[in-house]
């Protein structure tokens, strides 16, 4: 809770997003936007993806070339240049530059069916093929009937289904797809009630062809519209319809916007890991301090329950993952006994990997509780019902995300899930156990702290490393693992499942999984080394280790594993690649400090040479399983 | 929205186009940066801003923003 004495930041002082664009300077303070896009209601936001959509993305890169970008290229049934500018606005509240390409009106089955199409030559990250009622009611006959929308729906479906295949042949892209919203104008033409129905289900089976999909196409993501529409945003404008064929509403393809914002998200590697929620107000209602224990509200009554409501809630992400920590302006003590024994609790304090309470500011916990979890502090997610709270957060770190919530507790559920800070394309097994893993690693910590050498406290650790190559089972993860991981990264290259597939299939290439353990336990899969035979030359194409495990010997581990494998293979040199991004700095050193020589390259990118004659040893206190098995579960 | 003034600053503002008070009474194919698509936002727009149902089968047939603004005010 806020101090009440203490005065509430005042608003930013700098020119809004108008300001700019009136100033005709959008493009130069470019870098600004996402901050002042954070915040915005709906109405806000529509606006100024107007604004931002009248920009071109070619002028901002010349003033500002490292600008992250995002080639979306847009298809669909109907008329989707309304879907550009949320589109644009959704995406740079993420820092991503929209490089949009919009193609003709309903050409969807060309643009994907042709290798040779537009579309593709754009080469998208992203491909949104915008799904709407009248792809299916476009072709049915006067007067119609369910078994004539049955067998078009069908044809339809399977039209789209020979169009993922085709995409995911010709394309790196993410096929992005959407169920058919059913507007009632369609069900209300039966004047029965048993044809109604059975139109429900024949459109209900069409989607969930759609959405089948996903399981049988890596690279398809399918958008449900259906809980957008639910939210109350209605699927279609009818005058909009039938004179523009622009079949969806604006509101829909807004909301439809913001979701593939964060599909943007998590393809560019910039996917929320932790979330940091307020206690007073946030978790439980009442104030702590003041009300004590027994007077705080976290079950019955009305905001009893909406407080455990949103419990509940925060606990479902916490076990898929997200790495829970609260933060709040407290004394510690009655906190932990809350948590630890307050009978109405959902939440205990093992739900969390960490809980801050004390008197400083906010900002100054989060970037500690970061750095603590060996995490950047983008990586969080901050919920409190204080305004002064949330204003000196997003002031002071503009690149935590900030979830304002109210005196209402019934909506905190609402504005904690409005965004999917948290969206991923598939969990892994190291999602459902990160939780106690990182809990561990603060154990590890404090075992740490009692040592007074860093030889002697990894001697007593017992750190086990085992690598393997990857198999099919690995796919999911070792694509997590390039998207989360920024820290220690060599390359950064992203790889969504199906590229990492690829890799496995390509004889050249071998992708070594790594698997960590020590004397308090099994860290699983936290790192992946991808190679590349060349005749007598291996290359390293990329190496990473979750942030969770570095500085223990186990990166000399691998690599020194690495060269030894290379070597008894015939390898006589071994190239690394090396190439900075902002986050990746600790790790420059790391191939020269381990006998590589730099033959070509600069700060910003690199390559390194080992001549394969002295390889670099597996540090004595790790214990090294090198497996040359057939890449089975490593973990 | 009340003047032809307020309807520019709506164009400019709101949907950032970079108009005078001249391309209002213009042409469509004369207003700098217009594109037919622009057509739906601004529609969609004057509908909001005013709280009122435009014709829009008129509106769409209009040949310049002026018309759309008769339109919107007459509404």
């Amino acid at each position: 809770m806020a101090d009440p004495r203490t005065p509430a930041p005042a608003a930013s002082p700098g020119p809004t997003l108008l300001d700019l664009h009136r100033a005709g300077r959008l493009a130069q303070e470019y870098p600004r936007v996402p901050a002042l896009l954070a915040g915005l209601d709906d109405a806000g936001l529509t606006r100024a993806g107007q604004l931002l959509a009248r920009l071109d993305a070619d002028d901002v890169l010349a003033l500002h070339p490292a600008t992250p970008t995002m080639n979306v290229a847009v298809t669909g049934h109907g008329t989707l240049a309304p879907l550009l500018a949320p589109l644009t606005a959704e995406l740079a509240r993420h820092g991503l530059l929209l490089r949009p390409h919009l193609s003709d009106f309903d050409s969807y089955v060309f643009d994907l069916a042709d290798p040779g199409s537009d579309l593709y030559r754009t080469e998208p990250d992203l491909v949104l093929c915008v799904l709407d009622p009248q792809v299916v009611f476009d072709s049915v006959p006067v007067p119609w009937t369910c078994d004539d929308v049955e067998r078009l729906a069908c044809e339809k479906t399977e039209t789209v289904a020979g169009l993922s295949a085709a995409c995911a042949a010709t394309s790196k892209a993410t096929l992005v797809l959407n169920t058919l919203p059913l507007p009632r104008r369609f069900t209300a033409q039966l004047v029965d009630h048993r044809s109604r129905a059975r139109l429900g289900v024949v459109w209900r089976e069409a989607n969930n062809r759609l959405l089948r999909l996903t399981e049988t196409h890596p690279d398809v993501v399918v958008l449900d519209l259906d809980p957008l529409v639910a939210e109350g945003h209605a699927a279609s404008e009818p005058r909009l319809s039938l004179y523009t064929k622009a079949h969806l509403s604006a509101a829909l393809l807004a909301r439809y916007a913001r979701e593939v914002g964060h599909l943007a998200r998590q393809r560019a590697g910039r996917t929320k890991k932790a979330l940091a929620v307020d206690l007073d107000g946030t978790l439980w209602g009442g104030i702590l301090g003041e009300d004590g224990a027994d007077g705080i509200e976290a079950a019955g009554g009305y905001r009893g329950e909406a407080h455990r409501a949103f419990q509940r809630v925060v606990k479902q992400l916490g076990a898929q993952g997200v790495l829970l920590t609260a933060v709040s302006k407290n004394d510690p003590e009655p906190v932990r006994e809350v948590l630890r024994h307050h009978p109405d609790m959902t939440l205990r304090d093992d739900d969390f990997v960490r809980v801050v309470a004390n008197w400083r500011p906010k900002h100054d916990n989060l970037t500690e509780l970061a750095a603590s979890l060996n995490l950047s502090v983008d990586s969080f997610v901050f919920v409190d019902d204080s305004p002064y709270e949330c204003g000196l957060v997003r002031h002071e770190l503009p690149s935590v995300a900030v979830v304002p919530v109210n005196e209402e507790p019934a909506l905190h559920i609402e504005a904690l899930l409005r965004d999917g800070w948290f969206d991923t394309r598939e969990l892994t097994r190291e999602d459902l156990t990160r939780v106690a893993k990182y809990r561990d690693e603060l154990v590890r910590k404090d075992f740490l702290d009692s040592f007074d050498s860093l030889e002697e406290y990894l001697r007593q650790l017992q750190v086990r490393v085992r690598l393997s190559e990857a198999g099919t089972a690995d796919v999911a993860r070792v694509s997590q693992m390039t998207l989360r991981t920024n820290q220690f990264n060599q390359t950064t290259r992203r790889l969504q499942p199906a590229e990492v597939g690829a890799l496995l299939a390509d004889p050249a290439a071998q992708v070594l999984v790594v698997g960590s353990a020590d004397r308090f336990g099994d860290n699983g899969t936290v790192g992946a080394v991808f190679t590349r035979r060349d005749g007598s030359t291996l290359h390293i194409d990329n190496f990473l280790l979750s942030c969770r495990v570095f500085s223990r010997g186990i990166e000399q581990a691998v690599l020194a594993a690495v060269l030894r494998r290379a070597r008894a293979r015939g390898v006589t040199e071994t190239l690394a690649a090396y190439r900075a991004t902002p986050k990746n700095a600790k790790v420059k050193d790391f191939y020269p400090r381990n006998g590589f020589a730099r033959v070509s390259g600069d700060d910003a990118a690199a390559v390194y040479r080992h001549r394969m004659t002295d390889l670099p040893a597996v540090p004595g206190h790790v214990r090294l399983t090198d497996s040359n098995g057939d890449g089975d579960d490593n973990s | 929205m009340k003047t032809i003034d307020d309807f520019l600053v709506l164009l400019q503002d709101d949907l950032g186009l970079p108009v005078t008070r001249t391309d209002v009474g213009a042409g469509f194919d004369q207003v700098p940066g217009w594109d037919s698509v622009h057509l739906l936002s601004l529609l969609t727009l004057l509908e909001r801003t005013t709280g009122r149902s435009l014709p829009l089968a008129d509106a769409l047939e209009a040949d310049s923003l002026e018309e759309i603004y008769r339109l919107a005010v007459a509404a």
